[in-house]
């Protein structure tokens, strides 16, 4: 699907959720997300653990024995018949990043403010494409935090040994 | 049959490390413990004190996603408890159906106080639910258990 473009920047990144690591330190979660088109260089975004979790479970496509919140809206749209067609990130502000959720029902679009974790988790369960725009892109945090992330995640497993 | 009950408040059960919702019907009969997440209580909290957070969260993001298409909240029903475990029912109205969404009772509750929509719990919930075995645990309580939602 073409993602369009936003007006004022340029063509929309397709990002894919690569996986939800642990930060140690804080009791929150990083969602590392990979271009589409194979550029090597990553985008993170800091989300709390229930929201990570969430993503989690759609990446894993894990089953619980109850519906998550997620799955509820999900399934809302489904008995409605709402589509979810695409989420952008759309903003940064003092590192926080800014989604929109673009939904559309019998021809009419609808635009949502969101938080990122909200948003992922929702297209990951709806299989709708994931887009950031080059302004975010350009401005995301993190830019040379891939080798931080390694190290991260080459400890985790140390620990896990103990 | 089913009983209209208000969200009487929110405790934390230090035996389990979970939350509880209290649900009591108007008449201040029946009673009925609902145990979820942390972060489920956090949200049906910030609903209650009617805190607006800086961002949605999830449940504010669920209602502007049903508000988007003019699908309103009639009613969620707490519709049975099987091990442990309450299932409950999302009433909605979109156009000129109604559709009945399965819940979690917490997503339901959360739902519920940020669109103003009633919530019920059916007879057999209440009936299935030991008030005894919850009068047993509220009196092992001790004082400090309380107002432990922030911690």
């Amino acid at each position: 699907m073409d993602g369009g473009s936003l007006q004022g920047s340029g063509p929309l990144i397709q990002l894919l959720v690569d996986r939800v690591v642990e930060d140690p330190a804080t009791d929150t979660r990083i969602v590392v997300l990979a271009r589409k088109d194979g550029d090597l260089e990553h985008f993170m975004v800091w989300v709390g653990a229930s929201e990570g979790e969430a993503i989690k479970r759609a990446l894993d496509t894990s089953l619980t024995a109850r519906p998550m919140s997620h799955d509820l809206i999900k399934s809302c749209g489904e008995h409605l018949g709402i589509t979810t067609e695409r989420v952008v990130l759309t903003d940064v502000k003092s590192s926080t990043y800014y989604a929109t959720v673009f939904l559309e029902n019998k021809g009419v679009t609808r635009t949502l403010d969101a938080r990122p974790s909200d948003a992922i988790s929702l297209a990951l369960r709806c299989q709708a494409p994931i887009y950031v725009t080059q302004d975010v892109w350009q401005r995301r945090s993190g830019q040379q935090l891939d080798a931080w992330l390694s190290k991260l995640e080459t400890k985790n497993i140390g620990a896990q040994e103990v | 049959m089913i009983t209209q009950m208000q969200v009487k408040g929110l405790m934390f059960d230090p035996y389990n490390n979970a939350y509880i919702v209290i649900l009591r019907d108007d008449d201040q009969v029946e009673m009925l413990p609902i145990w979820v997440g942390k972060a489920e209580a956090s949200s049906i909290s910030l609903a209650l004190e009617k805190v607006a957070p800086p961002r949605p969260m999830t449940h504010d993001f669920m209602k502007s996603y049903l508000d988007a298409f003019d699908a309103k909240v009639i009613s969620v029903v707490i519709t049975d408890l099987s091990e442990n475990t309450y299932f409950a029912k999302i009433h909605l109205m979109y156009g000129d159906s109604e559709y009945a969404v399965d819940s979690r009772p917490s997503d339901a509750i959360a739902l519920a106080l940020r669109t103003q929509a009633p919530i019920f719990a059916s007879e057999s919930v209440i009936r299935k639910q030991s008030s005894e075995e919850l009068g047993q645990w509220l009196e092992n309580l001790k004082p400090e258990d309380f107002g432990k939602l922030d911690s």
